[in-house]
């Protein structure tokens, strides 16, 4: 009987279910394995917001980032633009740098076109993403002019006139954050000290140096702020920016002067070419008195995050202590 | 009154390219291969900038070295599209000029936004730069120069042979392509040493203007290759004392400035071709033939 047979059906091999489902089966994995992956993404992201401060900070150069974190501390993570040693007259945005400032929810620059090149992107960024120009909010009679209505952006070097950037960080972070005000305005307060302490110091240091040969020969005109409130002389071979041109008639001009003054040391900066510095040397040589190079100076840039001089109070004090030495004062 | 010793220094360092380049470029010129100086010119950045990045430093023996290695790269480029295409000369050139140049901006654009470590300045090499030359710069400069121009002398017969009547040479056995290439490549040698005072954009002005303004003067090799040199060299040497006594100012637009005028005021004075000899007629034959 067919039906008797029924009982003991043949045994028929086991469908081979991996191979005939395995496409369906593929793609519902891949389906759930996606579907994990921006649970994850979600789970992580809100993870880390809660561990993140709450103010995300973008500085341009390393002096300004420098003070954003004295000022902010925990509560702003700061995210420098320009790494060190980049020179930030000549540095151009990438499409990745718009896209770090868009997302800032402050942008910090160093301001009076310092960031020549990134002036335009700034302002344009500044109507829809809240920003500061630190150096733009300083009172216009402290700064020095160089041309009709164009300042001297390297105010940095001036410790007591940088004391007054900390204030001015810390109230544009008070309307981002203002939770974080009282907390801001304390620490710019202590900074703010500490900056006039360290000029001080340095002033002594530098009077140190016998006063006929205070004079600071360097490759851009840097240091202008520096001389006038530390006593010394300032000779950049390039002008303000380093996007000037030296031409031959400075050349000359300078080996002149190192060579009349009988100054003994020039001063290489770490983010600008040492090119002329060597023709200078060259010249002096030529005419008989030879020129030391007195050490690299931190202008426009720190150093790394990771060196000796990754703070402006580190790096002005590695300078003064260059100069000093190289200028023959006091060890 | 002494001339300071920076200027002296700059002045024989680029009177000797001018010189060498006017002459070197007399012969590109009557090649008719001033658009392939052209675009060895505008390739040399490339090279300039991959030789920084590679050794890192910038002592100007290394970048012009790389400076004459894209330079070369770019006319071989050339020699291959005209060689395996149809396209056109002056369309092959400027493709390699444009691409070359390209390149050259890109990577050193890349160069400054990176901010890698001495990288500042190299856009020097844009517009030219002597200022900050040195003695060994200059003596460097001038020894290529001379080395080039004892090339010219030793094939001088061989390069006017090939510039006035290539099927002539090729039919009398003369090497055509090997005579052609070396003079390619000798004026892509006066193109990279001519970088540091004219820089890539405007260099090519230093072996075109002199010459076609010294063709203006007379109708022999030999002298319009000394008066080409003369002329590159006043040229060359105006622009590094303009630029001695105007403070900030480049010497490439000088050099081609000064040049431009040089080949200006012969096209008004030149005898028989000049404005004013055509003008005069022929009442005044002032050459002597």
């Amino acid at each position: 009987m067919l039906f008797g047979l029924s009982k003991h059906p043949p045994r028929q091999p086991p469908p081979r279910l991996e191979i005939a489902i395995l496409p369906q089966m593929a793609k519902a994995s891949a389906v759930r394995l996606l579907r994990r992956m921006v649970w994850l993404a979600v789970l992580l992201a809100a993870d880390s917001a809660a561990a993140m401060p709450p103010v995300r900070a973008v500085a341009t150069t390393t002096i300004v980032a420098d003070l954003v974190r004295q000022v902010g501390g925990e509560r702003v993570a700061v995210d420098c633009l320009m790494a060190a040693g980049i020179d930030p007259h000549s540095y151009k945005a990438t499409p990745r740098d718009a896209d770090r400032l868009a997302r800032a929810d402050l942008v910090v620059s160093s301001g009076l076109h310092l960031e020549g090149k990134l002036s335009e992107l700034l302002e344009r960024l500044g109507r829809r993403v809240p920003s500061v120009a630190v150096a733009d909010g300083l009172p216009r009679e402290k700064l020095l002019p160089v041309a009709d209505g164009v300042f001297d952006p390297h105010v940095w070097f001036d410790a007591a006139l940088w004391s007054l950037c900390p204030a001015l960080v810390a109230e544009r972070l008070a309307t981002v954050d203002p939770d974080g005000a009282a907390g801001y305005r304390k620490r710019a307060a202590d900074y703010a000290a500490t900056l006039l302490r360290l000029d001080h110091e340095l002033r002594t240091r530098i009077a140190s140096v016998p006063s006929d040969r205070r004079v600071l020969v360097t490759a851009h005109d840097a240091f202008r702020y520096f001389g006038r409130a530390y006593g010394i002389e300032v000779v950049g071979v390039q002008g303000t920016s380093t996007e000037s041109e030296a031409g031959l008639s400075d050349i000359n001009r300078l080996v002149d002067l190192v060579v009349t003054k009988r100054i003994p040391a020039l001063f290489v900066e770490t983010s600008v070419s040492d090119r002329n510095l060597t023709a200078l040397r060259e010249g002096a040589r030529a005419r008989g008195h030879e020129v030391a190079l007195g050490g690299r100076l931190y202008s426009d840039s720190l150093g790394g995050p990771d060196g000796s001089a990754a703070t402006l109070e580190a790096a002005l004090r590695e300078n003064v202590e260059a100069i000093v030495t190289g200028l023959g004062g006091e060890r | 009154m002494t001339i300071p010793y920076n200027t002296l220094v700059v002045a024989a360092g680029v009177a000797a390219v001018g010189f060498a380049a006017g002459v070197v470029g007399s012969l590109g010129v009557l090649r008719k291969r001033a658009l392939a100086g052209d675009a060895a010119a505008h390739a040399t950045l490339a090279g300039v900038a991959t030789a920084f990045l590679v050794s890192g430093r910038r002592d100007l023996p290394v970048l012009l070295a790389g400076g004459l290695a894209s330079a070369l790269l770019s006319l071989g480029g050339l020699v291959l599209i005209r060689r395996f295409t149809k396209t056109r000369d002056d369309a092959a050139t400027a493709i390699v000029l444009g691409v070359s140049f390209g390149i050259g901006i890109a990577l050193l654009s890349g160069i400054t936004a990176r901010g890698i470590p001495g990288g500042g300045g190299l856009e020097q090499f844009l517009l030219g730069h002597t200022a900050a030359l040195t003695a060994a710069d200059a003596a460097l400069l001038a020894g290529v120069s001379i080395a080039a121009l004892a090339a010219v002398w030793l094939g001088l017969k061989e390069a006017t042979l090939v510039a006035f009547d290539p099927a002539f040479a090729a039919a009398s056995g003369w090497p055509v392509a090997v005579v052609d290439y070396c003079l390619v490549a000798l004026v892509a040698v006066m193109v990279v040493v001519g970088l540091p005072a004219a820089g890539a954009v405007l260099v090519t002005a230093l072996v075109v203007i002199p010459p076609v303004a010294a063709r203006l003067w007379t109708d022999r090799v030999g002298p319009m290759l000394l008066v080409s040199g003369c002329i590159g060299l006043v040229a060359a040497v105006a622009g590094v004392v303009a630029s001695g006594l105007v403070p900030r100012l480049a010497t490439g637009p000088m050099i081609v400035l000064t040049a431009a005028a040089i080949f200006f005021v012969s096209l008004l004075f030149a005898p028989r071709r000049g404005w004013l000899a055509k003008r005069l007629g022929p009442r005044f034959p002032l050459t002597v033939e």
